[in-house]
């Protein structure tokens, strides 16, 4: 186990409750995701009409919107914190394993209430056809445990970098693309009656990947 | 402050740091003190003093040698050091969206102290901030800031206490209240000093010269 991940669980969770109070009160990354899926979901229904039988489309639509949504915060939580100069504080009283962790649970959490208003709203604006409830949870929850792991191990990296920017599209594109593609082909599968197994299985297995190495990683980050 | 004496003991070995390719007055660093007492660490800007106190603190790696912290005995490591040090340091930012007592509380919570909300209480006390601590921090002065800066590395009452500049913005008030914080910390552990200012470098003792390199100085 890294430093400070065995008996770190009030630490991160004084870290998630920060998150979480930070959030409540400057609404910095809810609006912007929100505003994002509501006004990119209207958009596409509205030049493309309803899509009932293009499970392909809809899917990908789905995912680029989940992504794009999440995305536009995830990724900041430790930018926010560097750019804000509270990263010595956090520092200070957090390894970086547990500062990871309540970042990560956060964006989790995050990442739930994004698919509470987001997926009601694309079933209902696109006419989607009607879900398989089991698997399609199944591949929206193991998606968003994989989205939240390599958001915040992206966030993690870039976060003392100079060239965010750079670094973030660099190496968000290969993290990215394999939830991306099997969220996609598992929510397809399950509108086209397929087994969805194979796509939950490769989600579950990447979130875990993620998360081992991002333990690993953590406690040698922002060492100047 | 409560407690009674902690035996505390920091040293260094042939420290370095370098940014890049840019030596700072951290080089070949040899020192070794121990508390009770109060240590000037001074030096032209740019010598190293803040350095110094990152890289004992446990945010600064160095590039050669390294700092032995030592409290009642038992080595502390690297990544321990921020359960026995407390820092207030010109760079230490608080979250604006939260109250001065509200950021110290989580501090608490954090650092696993059993009673953060009277920890957080009892330290805006010391410094003096006590009635502002609802406010927000967005709210508070320059002055009032460093106040929290310094209540922040109280918080957990450090065996080793690292100020730098620690008079930086305050008032006449506020300066008494770092001289006094000062003795109280010196008289229980060991408190290191990074200041120029002749007041503070009378607080200590003893006194730690950077002297390798100032502003201007080639690497």
């Amino acid at each position: 186990m890294p430093n400070g991940a065995s008996s770190s669980w009030p630490a991160v969770w004084a870290i998630l409750r920060k998150e979480c109070r930070s959030e409540w009160r400057t609404r910095y990354g809810l609006n912007a995701a929100l505003l994002f899926a509501v006004t990119s979901l209207t958009a596409v229904t509205f030049a493309a009409g309803p899509l009932p039988d293009r499970t392909d489309i809809l899917a990908a639509l789905l995912w680029v919107t989940l992504l794009f949504a999440a995305l536009s915060s995830m990724s900041h939580a430790f930018v926010r914190e560097t750019e804000g100069r509270t990263m010595t504080l956090l520092r200070l009283v957090a390894s970086p394993t547990q500062i990871a962790l309540g970042k990560l649970l956060f964006n989790i959490l995050f990442l739930g209430v994004v698919l509470a208003v987001t997926v009601p709203l694309f079933l209902l604006l696109t006419a989607a056809p009607p879900v398989r409830w089991g698997p399609f949870a199944l591949v929206l929850v193991l998606g968003s445990l994989a989205l939240a792991a390599s958001s915040t191990l992206v966030g993690a990296v870039i976060a003392q970098s100079r060239s965010r920017g750079a670094l973030f599209a660099g190496i968000s594109l290969p993290l990215l693309l394999p939830v991306l593609a099997a969220g996609v082909s598992g929510t397809r599968a399950q509108w086209d009656g397929l087994p969805v197994g194979p796509d939950a299985r490769l989600l579950g297995a990447y979130a875990v990947a993620l998360f081992g190495a991002s333990l690993l990683l953590y406690d040698h980050l922002w060492e100047d | 402050m409560s407690g009674s004496a902690v035996a505390v003991a920091v040293s260094a070995s042939g420290l370095t740091h370098r940014y890049g390719q840019r030596a700072t007055g951290v080089e070949r660093l040899e020192f070794s003190f121990e508390g009770p007492g109060v240590v000037a660490v001074t030096g032209v800007n740019g010598s190293g003093k803040s350095t110094l106190l990152r890289i004992i603190a446990g945010l600064l790696r160095a590039s050669t040698g390294d700092v032995q912290l030592r409290v009642d005995g038992r080595d502390v490591s690297r990544a321990q050091r921020r359960t026995r040090v407390g820092l207030a340091t010109p760079e230490l930012a608080f979250y604006e969206e939260f109250t001065g007592a509200e950021n110290l509380e989580f501090s608490a919570e954090t650092r696993g102290l059993k009673a953060p909300r009277d920890a957080a209480a009892k330290a805006l006390s010391r410094v003096g901030l006590a009635a502002r601590g609802k406010d927000l921090v967005a709210a508070y002065s320059s002055g009032m800031k460093q106040r929290l800066r310094l209540a922040f590395a109280l918080l957990h009452e450090p065996p080793l206490l690292l100020l730098d500049e620690p008079g930086s913005h305050l008032d006449d008030e506020g300066r008494a209240t770092v001289r006094e914080v000062v003795r109280a910390n010196g008289e229980r552990g060991l408190v290191l000093l990074a200041t120029n200012d002749p007041q503070e470098v009378q607080l200590a003792e003893r006194s730690l010269e950077l002297v390798a390199r100032g502003l201007g100085d080639p690497a």
